[in-house]
């Protein structure tokens, strides 16, 4: 689990990312897919121990030129470094996420294993609209292979799972990570994905995550995901219903009805930001 | 807009011209504009009117100040708007106000006017969102598609992007606008009102050298502003705060107001792009547009600009004319709802000082 590659060198860094191949850009990152080849071998995890067998996903937080340089470069070193830390805590409390595999503040790099499934967004109804640019960051394309066959299927079909079964697990892990204090700052659709084969909900993109005990922070967390449903995926309330309700039960009942009462809040509160024009 | 769409347009090109006025005081600008629909589904600005109240250096504009403000320039104003455009009252097709959001005093003084116009020469009101006035003439201006919007006043901060007959707004500020951010700045560090404090800010930061740290504050596709504003104004009372300009031949280690400035603007703007470019990502878009009286600011459109060149995009953002509260908008937004049939009753002719974007049913969009 907790192979942090060698230090790596800026130099090298690049060029990993140059001999990777580039799947996706985000509004943050772009994500290739590479093989760490004389990386990975401590063996502690049982997947990599054969040289380059498993391929790792590379998030790269390229430089934004936007962004005056000395701004940017400590947002990317503190976003890299906090993504890390947020997903060893989360391994560390048996939360679904990606595991780390390599590790360059500096360098604006980020690797880690790479989540063979779909992402969730995909499998509901109305995330598949946009395509192209409208992925999430981290999320690996799906396979050609299969793409053929799901045309007008229900994309949940493959993974013999109800969609009421993948709102259940969107909830319990979320309410994992709150268990372990941990706030994702960003969860959408299109940052949670399910594994093919175990049927895992794994969670990925913890580029804004934080840790923090408060009922405030996770009541937040669960609000942004509820608006990124609404905004996503029309008619969604009662999916979102269902992810409350596991969330619930996963927290128990004191933890429950305190963030309960909080989210409530923070709706009327952002109901209220429309007066002042 | 009519004609540019690929498919039909729930709007019908217009079987005869049609005249609307605008009238807005949601905040410190009362504005009044003439906007024409032409047969060709052309859309002419035959006038665009503002006075803006302008309090001195160190304050702020007051609810009822400014709907004094509003009432002694009322019939000036229309008088103008309606010198300017070469029409009569009574060609008019209907008389457009903003309805909300804003404050409550101001919003109320303009809504009389446009009540008392409407009995006057037995026009129809339309009631307007503030927000939606921005968006619609935003995309006349610049002949957006459909971007994914940026609307950055003294009063909002938010992210929206067009869905299903609505404006769904993605993102917002949890707490205080950026407009508000920083023009309260600006009276901390007494910068002048005139023309507007955030236009002092932006030339003034043009001096900045030295960028301070402030918190950054993007949570998800939310900001939080107030902290950095509080964290900015802390600066005053550091020790190394100077009020003058730094010394070019020595190395000095000194805060100017200047430095605050630019370092304000640079991180917020900085948080505001970010939050844009999630939005973008997340639906797909490749157009931004700006608007709202902070989108004037050009280094804002030039952050957002490297940010879309680097998406393969482009941003959409128009002058101090269209971007600043005026009465133009409101007739654009409201002619355009009026031609679907809209209209305010009398008896329904209120405003609110809240009135949130993603209320409104935008007919006449696919």
């Amino acid at each position: 689990m907790s192979s942090l590659g060698p230090s790596t060198s800026v130099l090298s860094t690049q060029e990993l990312l140059r001999t990777s191949t580039l799947i996706s850009q985000g509004a943050e990152a772009k994500v290739y897919k590479a093989y760490l080849q004389d990386r990975v071998s401590d063996g502690s995890e049982p997947n990599t121990t054969q040289h380059s067998a498993d391929p790792v996903l590379l998030k790269y937080r390229f430089q934004k030129q936007y962004r005056h340089p000395s701004l940017d470069g400590s947002l990317t070193r503190a976003r890299i470094a906090g993504e890390a830390r947020a997903l060893m805590r989360c391994l560390r409390s048996g939360v679904k996420v990606p595991g780390i595999r390599m590790v360059d503040a500096t360098g604006g790099v980020l690797g880690v294993e790479w989540v063979d499934g779909k992402n969730v967004r995909m499998l509901l109804p109305g995330g598949a609209e946009p395509e192209d640019a409208g992925m999430g960051e981290d999320e690996p394309e799906p396979d050609c292979a299969d793409a053929e066959e799901e045309e007008e299927v229900d994309p949940l079909g493959e993974y013999g799972i109800s969609r009421d079964a993948l709102m259940g697990m969107i909830g319990t892990e979320i309410a994992k990570m709150h268990l372990a204090d941990i706030i994702h700052g960003d969860l959408t659709t299109s940052n949670m994905m399910l594994r093919r084969g175990p049927n895992d909900l794994v969670l990925i993109d913890f580029g804004l995550s934080y840790h923090s005990a408060l009922i405030e922070d996770k009541a937040v967390d669960l609000y942004v995901l509820e608006r990124a449903f609404a905004s996503t995926h029309p008619d969604s309330e009662p999916l979102f219903a269902s992810v409350l309700a596991a969330y619930g039960a996963r927290m128990g009942n004191a933890q429950w009805s305190s963030v309960k009462k909080r989210l409530d809040d923070v709706r009327l509160r952002g109901r209220k930001r429309s007066m002042v024009g | 807009m009519p004609g540019r769409h690929r498919k039909p347009s729930p709007l019908k090109v217009p079987d005869r011209p049609y005249l609307a006025l605008g009238l807005e005081g949601s905040a410190n600008k009362l504005g009044a504009g003439i906007i024409r629909h032409d047969k060709d589904g052309s859309t002419s600005v035959l006038s665009n009117v503002r006075h803006t109240y302008i309090t001195p250096p160190g304050e702020g504009f007051l609810p009822r100040d400014t709907a004094q403000h509003h009432k002694e320039w009322a019939l000036t104003v229309v008088q103008e708007a309606i010198t300017k455009a070469g029409v009569s009252m009574h060609d008019l097709d209907c008389i457009c106000y903003t309805k909300g959001p804003g404050m409550g005093a101001p919003l109320q003084s303009v809504a009389l006017v446009a009540r008392t116009l409407s009995l006057l020469f037995d026009k129809p009101l339309v009631g307007v969102n503030h927000c939606v006035g921005h968006i619609e003439m935003g995309r006349e201006v610049t002949g957006a598609q459909n971007p994914v919007v940026l609307y950055v006043s003294g009063g909002n901060t938010q992210v929206i992007a067009y869905s299903r007959q609505c404006y769904r707004i993605f993102g917002e500020t949890l707490d205080i606008a950026v407009g508000n951010c920083l023009d309260r700045f600006a009276r901390v560090i007494n910068l002048s009102n005139d023309p507007s404090p955030g236009y002092n800010i932006e030339q003034e930061a043009k001096k900045g050298k030295r960028l301070v740290p402030l918190p950054y504050t993007t949570k998800g596709m939310d900001i939080s502003l107030s902290g950095i504003l509080t964290s900015v104004e802390g600066y005053i009372s550091d020790k190394r705060y100077h009020d003058g300009v730094h010394d070019e031949t020595k190395k000095d280690d000194i805060i100017t107001p200047a430095d605050l400035c630019f370092s304000l603007q640079e991180t917020v703007f900085a948080m505001l792009v970010e939050i844009t470019e999630r939005a973008m990502a997340h639906i797909g878009s490749k157009e931004v547009l700006i608007v709202g009286g902070v989108g004037c600011n050009e280094r804002l459109q030039e952050m957002m600009g490297i940010m879309a060149q680097e998406r393969g995009g482009q941003v959409f953002a128009t002058d101090e004319r269209f971007c600043i509260d005026n009465g133009i908008m409101i007739a654009q937004a409201g002619l355009l709802s009026y031609r679907m049939g809209h209209k305010t009753p009398m008896s329904e002719s209120t405003c609110t000082q809240r009135f949130r974007t993603d209320e409104v049913h935008v007919a006449w969009r696919l």
